[in-house]
């Protein structure tokens, strides 16, 4: 990008994408000695140009390159694409298997906010063992995960017309024991971040983002609901198992950074409920219907389908032009729509350099999603 | 005759700068793409890094290993080789997942390019994600290659 | 004011302001999807926004369907109240794609459409700020988007 002209009393900063707390991306910071003027997000670091390679694949072909969209949280983004290939391609699903399409999608869901409370706290800077607490974690989870689909992080199990496999045996057990495991660790998080008076004050009244604003500049997921707007796909518009499911939507009414993460805790103890209750209630049955490897479209069809990722709304929108490939994917991404929302804040509010970390991380940005 | 003894002095010399060399790795704080959770969890408390002297440092001045961990864009490419020419000798490239290596899933994207045309590369370790043992072994690896190239005499034989 | 529902909104644009469109249908339950004409855009999308209450944008991009020779930009809106995905689209020939920029509408648009603009070559009027945004600075390769784009690993 080409950088706009700079005031003379105005530094600018150029931060990333080589740092410790930037990630993948580089921030333009204009300061006026403590206070942020304005930034700039030059995203697009990590552009691989998924949008393309899913017009070159065949519908089952691109679930591989999708997932590498948000790796923490691959099975919200595969379901995102599976679900719209279904619709566009007519496919039904058994009714077990989409159960365990939310048993998943759930428990990514908790492992990708580990990750943003893990960066949070280690952007906020006094203590790294929170962010070391959130590796361990995550291993419960990751175990789970490899039991399941034979890989850790990017498993491609969801599959047009099911899943990949049934639960392994004891799998049920093994969900409620971590769940039991989980509940007990994020009592230890709340301790540490939300009732330690040191995190709070680095979070409380950092990054006001209004209930309008959030509106009008389209945040979404965490980001929106600490905003106190009642916006949540699973409950809107009901995909897999989620009509059946019992779980509430989390609002909370400040805004600021540590609103967003209180949001993002209250939604694992959510998850850790709807996990429960899949073990407890999940159905019999099949879990996949038979699809031919290279199903073929039908022209002109066109099928958006909605998910509610860790970060927020996940659309794809998939166009098909009766071959076997997709004739366009249009990926609408969550963090590419907070990222503008960040981009904006320093207008909104009073931002000073050192918080800048902390409002950037507690939008919790993933910027392969960003970028695509 | 003074050159009989200065062989095994050299050794020792050698043995000791290598393996003091080995065991502190340190990487700069760079993720280019996808792998970065597993690369975390390697440094995690379960895989724990540290003990291989790998600790991630946030200046690439001060570091001696550059782990390019995930895709590189075209854009994040020049990012590299900048990064790679401010770090002082000796230097290590370590490529980590599927797609520095060859691409990866993205192999016939416009956006992507491999680390080959950019830095020269000591240790591949291929997967995608590689699991994190796959990582701690190409670690090892690279230690096996200090041990054995970067001692006093390196070359000189 | 209550918020709409799809089949009402639909009715209501047909019946009340048909010189702004040139169809409108629902695709399914919370999918309505509304065509509009390219010089009336600007016109619809204030209203939309001002009387509807689309309030809330969530995305954009563009389909390039190289045989009919036009592209359909599509921008993803949604009304906090009623909570289904209205598609609002418009038509532009493909020799020269050139259209308002919704930035004076939904200033969110503005990622969006740089990514329209250098993915496709759509050129906004009234952006203030059209550069690159995913792809380098120096890119040099074409519209990768596009259907006739050829270059895989082209070197700018």
């Amino acid at each position: 990008m080409t950088e706009p002209e700079v005031k003379p009393e105005v530094m600018r900063i150029s931060w990333g994408p080589q740092h410790p707390m930037s990630g993948q991306t580089r921030i333009l910071i204009d300061v006026d000695g403590e206070v942020v003027r304005r930034i700039i997000a030059d995203i697009g670091f990590t552009h691989r140009g998924i949008e393309k390679i899913l017009e070159k694949r065949t519908f089952i072909q691109g679930i591989v390159p999708i997932e590498r969209m948000v790796m923490a949280d691959t099975a919200n983004i595969a379901l995102g694409y599976v679900q719209a290939v279904e619709e566009a391609l007519g496919i039904e699903v058994p009714e077990r298997a989409k159960w365990i399409r939310s048993l998943i999608c759930e428990m990514g869901r908790i492992n990708s906010h580990l990750y943003a409370f893990g960066l949070q706290v280690e952007c906020t800077g006094y203590f790294p063992a929170v962010f070391l607490w959130t590796t361990v974690d995550r291993e419960v989870l990751l175990d789970l995960f490899e039991k399941l689909t034979g890989a850790r992080w990017s498993y491609s199990f969801f599959i047009p017309g099911g899943v990949r496999a049934d639960l392994p045996e004891g799998f049920r057990d093994e969900v409620k024991r971590a769940v039991k495991y989980l509940r007990r660790r994020f009592q230890d998080y709340w301790d540490a971040m939300v009732e330690n008076p040191l995190f709070e004050m680095r979070n409380r009244g950092v990054g006001i983002l209004s209930r309008e604003d959030a509106i009008r500049l389209g945040a979404t997921g965490p980001v929106l609901r600490g905003s106190g707007v009642d916006m949540d796909v699973r409950r809107d518009e009901p995909y897999a198992a989620y009509g059946d499911l019992d779980f509430k939507v989390i609002t909370e009414k400040e805004g600021d950074c540590l609103a967003r993460l209180k949001v993002r805790f209250h939604e694992i103890e959510q998850s850790l409920n709807i996990m429960e209750q899949i073990a407890d209630e999940i159905p019999g049955g099949p879990v996949r219907t038979k699809v031919p490897l290279f199903p073929r479209s039908k022209p002109g069809v066109e099928a958006l389908s909605r998910v509610e990722t860790a970060r927020g709304e996940l659309g794809v929108h998939i166009f098909t032009d009766g071959g076997m490939k997709p004739y366009r994917v249009k990926i609408n991404s969550p963090t590419l729509r907070n990222m503008y929302v960040f981009e904006r804040l320093a207008e909104l509010d009073k931002v000073l350099v050192a918080d800048l970390p902390v409002i950037l991380y507690s939008i919790d940005p993933w910027y392969l999603d960003c970028d695509r | 005759m003074a050159e009989r003894f200065a062989a095994p002095i050299y050794g020792v010399i050698d043995y000791l700068l290598t393996w003091a060399r080995k065991f502190s790795i340190w990487p700069v704080h760079f993720v280019t793409g996808c792998c970065s959770p597993e690369f975390m969890q390697v440094s995690g408390s379960r895989f724990d890094m540290e003990r291989l002297g790998v600790l991630p440092f946030a200046s690439v001045r001060q570091c001696d290993c550059l782990m390019v961990v995930g895709v590189i864009s075209r854009k994040m490419g020049e990012r590299v080789k900048y990064l790679y020419e401010q770090m002082g000798e000796p230097k290590f490239v370590v490529s980590v997942g599927a797609c520095p290596t060859g691409r990866g899933p993205f192999y016939d994207s416009y956006a992507t390019v491999a680390i080959d045309d950019l830095v020269p590369v000591d240790v591949y370790i291929p997967g995608c994600p590689p699991r994190p043992e796959a990582i701690i072994h190409g670690l090892m690896l690279l230690q096996e290659k200090i041990r054995r190239e970067c001692g006093f005499r390196a070359g000189k034989e | 004011m209550p918020a709409r529902s799809e089949e009402e909104l639909v009715e209501e644009l047909k019946r009340e302001h048909p010189e702004l469109l040139v169809e409108a249908v629902i695709h399914r339950s919370k999918r309505v999807s509304i065509v509009a004409k390219r010089e009336k855009i600007l016109e619809l999308a204030r209203l939309l926004r001002d009387k509807y209450g689309f309030t809330h944008p969530v995305s954009a991009g563009a389909v390039d369907y190289i045989k009919e020779g036009r592209m359909q930009m599509i921008y993803y809106l949604m009304n906090p109240e009623s909570r289904f995905m209205l598609m609002l689209r418009v038509d532009l020939p493909r020799d020269n794609p050139r259209m308002p920029s919704m930035t004076q509408v939904w200033e969110a648009m503005s990622f969006h459409e740089r990514e329209a603009w250098e993915m496709f070559g759509i050129d906004f009027e009234g952006h203030p700020n059209l550069t690159h945004l995913l792809l380098p600075p120096d890119w040099r390769g074409g519209y990768p988007l596009r259907k006739d784009f050829k270059g895989e690993g082209v070197t700018p």
